[in-house]
């Protein structure tokens, strides 16, 4: 049975595209047909971040006006043969495309992919509102700032009042336990406290995501800790159980042990 | 002498009958002598008034009443009008008014409101949930939260400052009661929680009180 998966976030910045990135690797890691549609008609760059701009013939907006057949459009990964880019058009605004038109092409999609991922753009308004017409379900990307939160709350509003009612899980990105620890940032829980969602996944701020991102070689499974937090994230997705990554780094066994014993 | 005048009482008061036919100026001699009569009976009462059998001007109404307070010791309260289109605006305003009072039950809200959404009640509203930042409820009587109270918050918002706000975790960026409205002080970080607290706000001088909810602040509360 197929999914389609929404990645949202209201504020911009927040990693919406990475999060994208690494999850739709990440699933296709784990032998799932997986594509990824890029929603953010006008301002292209999932392509970017997945290394695959200069294999762009055909886009989103093509697709949806018939111009090609969405196989043509649909870029194969050059690391994963069973993951597939749909980049955004760069020359054309959000009206191109109309939520009717996203949910026909994503029931299409259905048919052939086990997930299909979309990269909403950034606000509410009616790029938001075609990135959501037919996904089943929303990854919340937030970070421990209150203008992410305050605009994640929004959204999560707005999916509420979806006809759909979408379900919502939350990804806390970039969060820093030294300024956790030191009470300057907001812990995981202040962020669910307020936002009261089912969390599926933390990343810590890691300087390997910028590297990655820049080279356009997603950092999903690697041995760090943000590759093994969006590997987990993708485990979830697909149903499996896996506990949460401790975030303080590495830990001696006798402090493992105390935290046991806090904990109780 | 005609009965042109005939005093009638009820427990409210006294209920004049007056002749439709007669002149005015004779009717007015006839009402002197007619309480002159009865002053006594009447001793030193106060009472509500109604005439009867005769359409009166305001004017002649004042005469009337000029005439009965000069020649009793009557004092008149109220001239109780029998228009009967009055009467029955007058009822209908009055059980208007009782089944507000009635209605000081409220709604219930069940959810959590969040950033950008606005709950609007015409009566007091129960949310079971929490009231995040950037939402707001506006409500005609009393708000109670169940749950954390962190948005904007509107309690009486037609005047009422007898109006109160209860919630469970009292933390609201604004809250205003009838017409006076308070906001959080500026220098309080907004995620290093407080123990969570039931508190209640209300209007006392117009100044809005938070004050954690106890017993006496409770029996102090009028609505």
């Amino acid at each position: 049975m197929s999914e389609v998966i929404v990645v949202t976030s209201g504020k911009g910045g927040v990693g919406k595209t990475t999060t994208t990135a690494n999850v739709g690797t990440g699933l296709a890691m784990l032998n799932k047909k997986v594509v990824l549609i890029d929603t953010d008609i006008g301002l292209r760059n999932l392509d970017l971040v997945l290394g695959l701009e200069n294999r762009i013939v055909y886009n989103l907006v093509d697709v949806v006006e018939g111009n090609c057949r969405p196989k043509q459009a649909m870029i194969k990964d050059k690391r994963y043969s069973n993951l597939y880019l749909l980049p955004s058009a760069q020359t054309r605004d959000k009206s191109s495309v109309t939520p009717d038109q996203m949910k026909a092409l994503t029931d299409e999609l259905r048919k052939e992919f086990d997930y299909i991922i979309l990269d909403c753009p950034a606000g509410i308004e009616q790029g938001f509102q075609n990135a959501i017409a037919g996904a089943d379900r929303a990854l919340l990307v937030t970070t421990p700032e209150v203008s992410a939160i305050r605009d994640a709350d929004r959204i999560i509003g707005l999916l509420e009042a979806n006809e759909t009612k979408k379900r919502a899980d939350l990804i806390v990105n970039r969060i820093r336990m030294d300024m956790v620890k030191k009470g300057d940032m907001m812990t995981i829980e202040d962020v669910q406290d307020i936002l009261a969602i089912d969390l599926i996944g933390a990343v810590p701020d890691d300087e390997n995501i910028v590297i990655s991102t820049n080279q356009g070689e997603p950092l999903v499974g690697s041995d760090n800790l943000a590759g093994q937090a969006y590997m987990n994230i993708c485990r979830r997705i697909v149903g499996e159980e896996v506990p949460f990554l401790d975030l303080n780094g590495k830990k001696g066994v006798i402090s493992k042990l105390t935290g046991l014993f806090r904990k109780n | 002498m005609k009965n042109s005048v005939v005093i009638k009482g009820n427990k409210y008061g006294i209920i004049v009958m007056l002749d439709k036919d007669i002149p005015f100026d004779e009717l007015l001699s006839d009402i002197t002598s007619k309480f002159k009569e009865s002053s006594k009976f009447f001793g030193k009462a106060s009472m509500a008034i109604t005439f009867e059998g005769r359409q009166l001007t305001s004017d002649e109404e004042r005469q009337i009443l000029d005439i009965i307070s000069d020649n009793s010791d009557i004092e008149i309260m109220c001239v109780v009008d029998n228009d009967k289109r009055r009467e029955e605006m007058f009822k209908e305003k009055v059980e208007q008014r009782v089944n507000d009072i009635a209605d000081n039950s409220g709604q219930f809200y069940k959810g959590t409101l969040r950033s950008g959404q606005v709950l609007e009640c015409e009566s007091s509203v129960v949310i079971l949930g929490d009231v995040n930042p950037g939402a707001k409820i506006i409500s005609t009587g009393n708000v109670v939260v169940l749950g954390a109270l962190k948005g904007i918050v509107y309690a009486g918002i037609t005047g009422d400052a007898s109006s109160f706000v209860v919630a469970l975790e009292m933390n609201p960026v604004q809250i205003r009661i009838g017409d006076v409205i308070a906001r959080c002080s500026d220098n309080k970080s907004r995620f290093k929680k407080n123990k969570p607290e039931t508190k209640i706000a209300f209007v006392e001088e117009d100044n809005i009180y938070i004050e954690p909810l106890s017993k006496d602040v409770l029996n102090d509360l009028h609505f």
